[in-house]
């Protein structure tokens, strides 16, 4: 049994068919990527997945039970932490009361989140430094580790990554991706990425997602002979994403 | 010289009453960025409450300012629930529109009650005050500065300090955020609208022995903390204190110096000043905070 299972979503968002029968899996301990270009559906498919949008149709099973109706409240206390686009951090909190507040979904003292925030950086010690500043003050880097950092602290069983590379300088990339290899250790991991080469660099298995259809799926190997993945996240440059993939 | 400190006291002590009136306006729009048009009928229905139960019921003091904040937490519970919570998922403007009726139906359900005629409400202690030197300080006053220095020194303490504060304050910068983390949204909302009902209903009990207790005093403390916050700067909980009292200088002041009738005039012309001038409030900047 997959840890994660979706069936024929379908999500509306009014008149906007944003997915129209979106079915794939995730097994415990993989890393699963889903890539697409802007507007494919990657963001719209966790939030379906965490609550904060309601599927029209379809299933999502989590540990083989469906998860559908429930709020992002209840999901999160399952065991599954998102991630979300945007990373999110709270402006007027710091940077340690952030990642105290990723533990919101189970029962701990304040003094025992703070130690176990203390140990978060460990993973992420470029952030360390911050730990009192406030949100509003990072950078983009920054705030994508405080935003990583708050999600694992729910321990969850499957994170939910949105383009955690979005914006961020190539050597920030890589240290956001080798904290994901780190993760994945301990995690199951659903990351959405437009960036397919990072992306799939930590995947055990990858999708490929266009508006609002999988339109491939595939281990890494198998997906970047397919010029179907350029098209998908470059509008059709195939020979350029190929290029760019064998770097 | 003595004067102005006794302008001052006085001042600082009606000023500590719209602080706490928009503390709580403060604190509802910064978990829900709805302005509660009824936050100066919480005021009102306590003070009214202290009238039931102190003095047509006769219970002593302490128990009836006990009672009322009790009733007043049951009020904020119920306007969560029958005014906000409702509409929630919709824009501001039937919220605020529902918020207004609300507070037509308090003014008029008291009134349907306890007619047009203002009640009386004796103060806390029996002696009125003390003389400490030039400044004759009363004891009703003396007893909203130290309510609300307590206050303050608490609200610090719940929102820097709990963990309970902290998702207060989370919730109240992004609600979405806040319940992907696994933050009971709807339970963070709830204790906004309970304590800033405390809030409210506590600023009534202490400032009503000093006015009559009037269906009018809501609104008019309302009118006086939304010029608070405004001048304290939207959303800021350390300028709606500042505001409050700063306006209960002024008004003070003005009345004293230039003239009495104009008294609440005056707070209205430091507001369209505010609005002109500096539109952001004296602590605007922080605005960052929320963004
Ligand atoms: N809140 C919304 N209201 C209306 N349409 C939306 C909303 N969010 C997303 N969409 C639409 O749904 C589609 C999928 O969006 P999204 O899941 O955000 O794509 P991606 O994350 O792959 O860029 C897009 O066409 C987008 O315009
Ligand atoms: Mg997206």
């Amino acid at each position: 049994m997959p840890l994660l299972e979706i069936r024929d979503l379908i999500v509306l968002y009014g008149e906007i068919e944003a997915l129209r029968g979106v079915s794939l899996s995730v097994e415990e301990g993989q890393v699963v990527t889903l890539l697409g270009a802007n507007g494919a559906g990657k963001s719209t498919t966790l939030r379906a997945i965490s609550g904060l949008a309601k599927p029209a149709a379809g299933e999502i099973l989590y540990q083989g039970q469906s998860i559908v109706g429930l709020g992002p409240e209840a999901i999160v206390r399952m065991g599954i932490s998102h991630v979300p686009e945007g990373r999110r951090v709270f402006p007027g909190l710091t940077v340690k009361e952030n990642i105290m507040l990723g533990a919101s979904n189970r029962r701990a003292k304040k003094s025992e989140l703070s130690r176990e925030a203390d140990a978060m950086f460990d993973l992420f010690p470029d952030i360390r430094a911050f730990s009192n500043a406030l949100g509003w003050t990072l950078s983009g880097g920054q705030l994508q580790m405080v935003a990583v950092a708050r999600g694992l602290m729910a321990k969850p069983r499957l994170l939910l990554l949105d383009e955690p590379s979005l914006g961020l300088a190539p050597v920030i990339v890589q240290a956001v991706f080798r904290i994901i290899s780190e993760i994945r250790r301990t995690t199951t991991v659903l990351l959405v990425e437009q960036n397919a080469r990072m992306g799939l660099s930590v995947a055990d298995y990858g999708y490929v997602l266009e508006t609002g259809r999988i339109v491939l799926g595939g281990k890494p190997d198998e997906l970047w002979g397919n010029e179907a993945i350029a098209a998908a996240y470059l509008g059709g440059h195939a020979k350029q994403a190929a290029t760019a993939a064998n770097v | 010289m003595d004067l102005a400190l006794q302008l001052l006291f006085t001042g600082i002590g009606i000023g500590a009453v719209y602080a706490l009136v928009a503390l709580g306006f403060v604190l509802i729009f910064r978990a829900t960025n709805v302005v509660n048009f009824a936050q100066g009928e919480f005021s009102m229905v306590a003070a009214y409450l202290m009238v039931v139960f102190a003095v047509d019921l006769g219970w002593p003091y302490w128990v009836s300012f006990l009672c009322a904040l009790a009733g007043m937490a049951l009020l904020g519970a119920i306007f969560n629930l029958g005014v906000y919570y409702p509409l929630r998922h919709r824009t501001f403007l039937p919220v605020i529109i529902a918020t207004i009726g609300a507070s037509i139906l308090m003014a008029n359900s008291v009134l349907a009650i306890y007619g047009p005629q203002p009640q009386v409400l004796e103060g806390w202690f029996e002696t009125p005050g003390i003389q400490l030197g030039p400044v004759y300080l009363d004891s009703q006053y003396l007893l909203i500065i130290a309510v609300t220095c307590v206050l303050v020194a608490f609200n610090y303490w719940f929102f820097e300090h709990t963990m309970v504060g902290k998702k207060l304050q989370a919730t109240s910068q992004d609600k979405e955020m806040a319940s992907l983390l696994g933050i009971s949204v709807s339970t963070m909302i709830m204790i906004t609208f309970i304590y800033s009902a405390v809030l409210g209903g506590l600023a009534g009990i202490l400032v009503a022995p000093i006015l009559f207790v009037s269906i009018q005093m809501g609104s008019t403390i309302a009118l006086k903390a939304f010029a608070a916050t405004i001048i304290g700067g939207f959303g800021d909980v350390t300028g709606a204190i500042i505001g409050g009292l700063s306006l209960g200088i002024i008004e003070t002041f003005g009345a004293a110096y230039i003239s009495v009738p104009y008294k609440d005039a005056f707070a209205f012309l430091v507001l369209v000043l505010f609005l002109v001038f500096r539109p952001q409030g004296i602590f605007g900047e922080r605005v960052a905070e929320k963004a």
